[in-house]
């Protein structure tokens, strides 16, 4: 069974999500040894060639596919330390990664993701059609809520959406047609499941077609816990030795940072201004 | 600010760093000691590593059930080849935890605690 990973990137006017996913790329081709394919549309694809990163990659990229645009209203506010910003959100066409992926076996990851080590490698030859992370799991441990846990105070559990992975097949394809159903049918679903629908989340989508697949049962096996640092917290650097160092917002005193360092360890970086503003530097580890 | 309140909370910021360096560390070890094998996943830990021993102890190496995280029945055929992984496996990953806990242990500045060049 050929195997690798799919990163889906569509920028918008305040986000340059094809740098993240060629920093994305780099990082998990590197640290878990398999291929990684892009997929993206024209106008991404026109911004790359612009911007002097399409070279880059064609040399990174397994294969750059192409596919349409999707339509948003969705929107959300990203920060980015103290700062923060209303940016569109385009991440309503998940499900086309099932159709497009040209691997048999798949790990679709967020451009956010950063691969760190090759603990995913351990997940390919699960007899599992479908895996996804199970949980949510703050750098600085004491900021999660209920909400990063559930789907709502009284839903199902709450998967992340961050890292997919899955057997391209026909359970599969029910999954994804159906994620694709409950977001054409968002609203009947946060009122089934009691979760707020002002704004779309692939996370919860994910997580209540796994529980009806699941035969609303929860279910026993999940990739790792998303280790995530937050929006407000900031990228401060990278050492040659791949060491990240994050100022991490304080929860006692939200005024101040104090620092945190990891290595080797698959970080979700939320603060995707952090990411791009360290685009050299993170390409030329 | 008062000296004895800036002493104060710059040790609070150090000793926020030092939690959170600790708890990467451990939740780092505790991944790599993470094993896919046959389709099934293994926590490699002293359970784990005590029953394989003994089973091999007992030349009980060929087509092992073992139950694997999930309590799924996985079919080990060759437990000796398995054996020598997991130990393997058990010794680097708890060696370079060692190594690195005691680097932060001995660390007494921000600055050494996460190797800020």
């Amino acid at each position: 069974m050929n195997k690798g990973i799919v990163i889906l990137a569509h920028n918008n006017r305040k986000v340059d999500y094809s740098r993240m996913a060629l920093i994305a790329a780099k990082f998990a081709g590197k640290n878990l040894g398999v291929p990684v394919s892009l997929i993206t549309d024209d106008e991404t694809i026109q911004w790359m060639q612009k911007s002097q990163i399409w070279k880059e990659a064609e040399s990174i990229f397994d294969q750059i596919i192409t596919t349409e645009r999707p339509d948003t209203d969705n929107q959300r506010i990203l920060y980015d330390g103290n700062d923060h910003d209303r940016v569109p959100f385009l991440n309503s066409n998940r499900s086309v990664i099932w159709h497009h992926t040209p691997y048999e076996r798949s790990l679709l990851i967020d451009s956010d993701f950063l691969i760190c080590s090759d603990n995913l490698n351990n997940y390919w030859d699960i007899d599992e059609d479908i895996l996804i992370s199970g949980g949510f799991n703050d750098i600085q441990g004491d900021r999660s809520g209920v909400l990063d846990r559930w789907v709502s105070e009284t839903g199902t559990h709450l998967y992340w959406a961050t890292a997919v992975m899955f057997t391209k097949n026909e359970k599969s394809k029910i999954f994804f047609q159906l994620v694709d159903y409950i977001r054409e049918n968002y609203k009947y679903y946060a009122d089934l499941f009691r979760f707020k629908s002002d704004q779309y989340r692939n996370d919860i989508s994910f997580s209540v077609a796994k529980h009806i697949l699941d035969g609303f049962e929860k279910s026993q096996i999940s990739l790792p816990g998303v280790f995530t640092v937050q929006d407000k917290d900031i990228l401060e650097k990278i050492n040659d030795d791949e060491r990240m160092i994050f100022l991490i917002k304080s929860s006692i005193d939200t005024e101040s940072f104090y620092l945190v360092s990891i290595k080797d360890r698959d970080v979700h970086i939320m603060n995707k201004q952090s990411i791009i503003r360290h685009y050299e530097r993170l390409m030329s580890l | 600010m008062d000296e004895r309140l800036k002493n104060a909370l710059d040790f609070s910021n150090y000793r926020q760093t030092l939690a959170a360096q600790r708890r990467s560390l451990n939740e780092k070890m505790q991944a790599k000691l993470t094993y896919g094998h046959n389709g099934g996943i293994f926590k490699i830990d002293r359970s784990l590593l005590t029953f394989v021993w003994s089973l091999c102890a007992g030349h009980r190496t060929a087509d092992i059930v073992l139950l694997d995280q999930n309590d799924n029945p996985i079919l080990i055929e060759d437990l000796e080849k398995f054996k020598t992984e997991i130990f393997d496996r058990y010794f680097s990953v708890t060696l370079e935890y060692h190594k690195e806990y005691d680097k932060i242990k001995k660390s007494r500045s921000v600055e050494k605690l996460v190797d800020y060049e």
